[in-house]
């Protein structure tokens, strides 16, 4: 008997796996039936003077969503393309915006990572138009994340156009995930410099939404990377002008960037591993930065001079 | 006046204030025997004994604190001062003086031991009764804890700062139990960064979703209003299409059309309709069953024939 119902259950597979078969084929049947007539919908000809969008464009969205059910990215992502267009000549850039990122993330399963680039930065571009700044910063952080591993550079461009776009709509709240992604592609990419850059933009940010635990945390991390990046004057310079901000100068992390100074200004390495070790502040610091700050100091470690002051 | 006179008036003025010369009268002492000497510095460190003695039963009666103090603290430094004085009588007890018989001179560092123990007895605030315990030494009490109990000659011994076993062993549980407090501490000033620093970040994050969760609630109000809008739009036109009026209409309309039905379907069983013509075979064959289930006969054999051609399904 059950041998009876295994048997039974074998052969309902096997006609499902049949009959998913054959509706894939009529998937593919149909959207390229959609493709066809709406291309030729939007085919100009003796008889056809203006492309007719209105009726194409739901039929490339049915084609674009056949072609990704049966897994044919390079179809869908065209067809996606193609809805986009037609949105748009219908002045709906929202829904143009939505198709063009679909499109974006079929041309990365495809790894046309240009293609990516453009796609998401179109979508981007669509919903700031319509006065959707969020989703607008959204879709380029996306599209970033999608293409930060084999395309850093455009990555980053991506990241603070993010950056500036939530800046200039007063959500800068909402852009500390972009900057802590943009401090750690830089660190990744060794360019410290640029690194603290972000991460004291990351401070001000936090400084006008009055976020002052996000705007310690970004100074102490920020003066952590220079240190790294064996630039102790750029760090002391940091420091100083982080200083003269009430917040941070009363502090933990305040606290924390006087004993790391003291310890490097006497020249002592051991000292500086131990207050990095000891510190309960860089503990709760990002995970790059806790990562840099283990493996301080870095080069020589020499006796600073404290500047003398000039009293005439 | 002449220099005779004048001479002769300063020896008599000296030979009346002669005793007040102290010169003199040590260098008259000094001539004389020793003896002199051990009773004249007996008798000043009697008389200071006493004093000091005086001075102790002062410090006794007094109700002050302070004063007492400071009387007790006069009276020690007399006591030390009077002990110092001890070894230079016992010096001068031990020299031979003139005149002076074998018994008495037996009788002097006697004396001066009794004098010793005289200006041991005097009370100066101190513990009465310490067995010539000094600080170092092992008491028979080693927890007992006494105040002022220094002597001064305890603080020069040079064992004095060592540390006994008591002390030390107390040090080391004092420092023992001072680093485990510290440990303590350093944990719980580690778990309380660790909370500071999530409390600042949950508030930040709430502030951060607040406006957002403004921004929703504004535009759900506003789909609210639409959608009661257009609920009270969808009840007018449904109320407007399903008016009285209309109703009677719909009534009319479908008694009408009930009433073709029926006359179609009369109709269509009159003997002058073709359908009528059709079905005639049926008809007539149950009649003549009918009949001849009344008279009691077997029933009929079915004519299949005429039962395809009227439509009818077999039995």
């Amino acid at each position: 008997m059950c041998v009876k119902i295994l048997k039974l259950g074998k052969l309902r597979k096997l006609e499902d796996g049949r009959a998913s078969v054959e509706e894939e084929r009529g998937r593919v049947k149909v959207a390229q039936r959609c493709m066809t007539k709406a291309n030729y919908l939007t085919t100009l000809s003796f008889t056809r003077w203006v492309k007719d969008w209105a009726n194409a464009t739901p039929l490339f969205e049915q084609a674009a969503l056949n072609f990704k059910l049966v897994k044919m990215p390079e179809e869908a992502k065209l067809a996606y393309q193609q809805a986009a267009m037609g949105q748009i000549k219908q002045s709906s850039p929202w829904t143009a915006a939505k198709h063009m990122e679909a499109a974006g993330v079929l041309a990365k399963e495809l790894s046309c990572w240009n293609e990516v680039v453009d796609f998401f930065k179109q979508a981007s571009a669509l919903y700031v138009e319509c006065g959707k700044v969020q989703p607008g910063a959204d879709a380029l952080i996306r599209g970033a994340r999608a293409v930060q591993e084999l395309k850093p550079n455009d990555a980053l461009t991506m990241y603070m156009d993010a950056c500036r776009l939530l800046e200039d709509d007063n959500r800068e709240q909402m852009a500390f995930d972009t900057y802590r992604a943009a401090s750690n592609l830089y660190i990744k990419l060794n360019k410290y410099r640029e690194a603290a850059v972000v991460l004291l933009r990351w401070g001000q940010a936090a400084n006008k939404c009055k976020a002052t635990q996000s705007q310690c945390k970004a100074y102490l991390s920020a003066i952590i990377v220079y240190l790294y990046a064996e630039s102790y004057e750029d760090a002391l310079a940091c420091y100083n002008n982080c200083a003269s901000m009430d917040v941070f100068s009363k502090s933990d992390q305040d606290q924390c960037a006087q004993l790391l100074f003291l310890a490097y200004r006497e020249g002592r390495a051991n000292e500086i591993k131990h207050v990095i070790s000891t510190s309960t502040i860089i503990p709760h610091l990002d995970h790059m930065i806790i990562r840099l700050a283990k493996q301080l100091p870095q080069g020589k470690v020499m006796s600073q001079e404290v500047p003398e002051m000039d009293i005439t | 006046m002449s220099v005779i006179d004048i001479l002769t008036r300063v020896d008599v003025l000296c030979k009346k204030y002669e005793k007040y010369d102290l010169d003199k009268q040590w260098a008259g002492a000094d001539s004389m025997s020793g003896n002199d000497q051990f009773l004249r510095l007996y008798t000043v460190v009697e008389a200071d004994i006493e004093a000091a003695r005086e001075k102790s039963q002062d410090a006794q009666s007094e109700k002050n604190r302070a004063v007492v103090a400071t009387l007790n603290a006069e009276v020690r430094r007399s006591k030390a001062a009077l002990k110092a004085e001890i070894p230079k009588l016992e010096k001068l007890a031990a020299k031979k003086v003139k005149d002076l018989s074998k018994e008495e001179m037996a009788a002097r560092p006697d004396l001066v031991v009794a004098l010793a123990q005289k200006i041991e007895d005097i009370p100066d605030g101190v513990t009465v009764g310490r067995p010539g315990g000094t600080w170092g030494r092992k008491a028979s009490n080693p927890l007992e804890i006494k105040l002022d109990a220094m002597h001064p000659d305890d603080l020069m011994r040079p064992e004095h700062y060592e540390q006994t076993e008591e002390s030390l062993a107390l040090r080391q549980e004092y420092e023992m139990r001072r680093a485990k407090q510290d440990e303590g501490l350093d944990i719980i000033a580690a778990g309380l960064t660790t909370l500071k620093d999530m409390a600042g970040d949950i508030n930040e994050e709430l502030d951060k979703q607040m406006p957002l969760i403004d921004e929703v609630d504004t535009k759900v109000d506003r789909a609210a209003a639409d959608l009661k809008n257009t609920n009270i739009r969808l009840k007018e036109t449904l109320t407007k299409m399903r008016s009285n009026r209309n109703f009677c209409i719909d009534l009319i309309l479908i008694v009408l059309i009930l009433g073709i039905g029926g006359t179609l379907y009369t109709y269509s069983f009159s003997p002058f309709t073709p359908s009528y013509v059709c079905l005639q075979p049926l008809l007539m064959y149950q009649q003549v069953r009918s009949a001849h289930m009344m008279d009691g006969a077997k029933p009929l054999r079915r004519n299949r024939g005429l039962l395809f051609m009227s439509g009818w399904s077999s039995e």
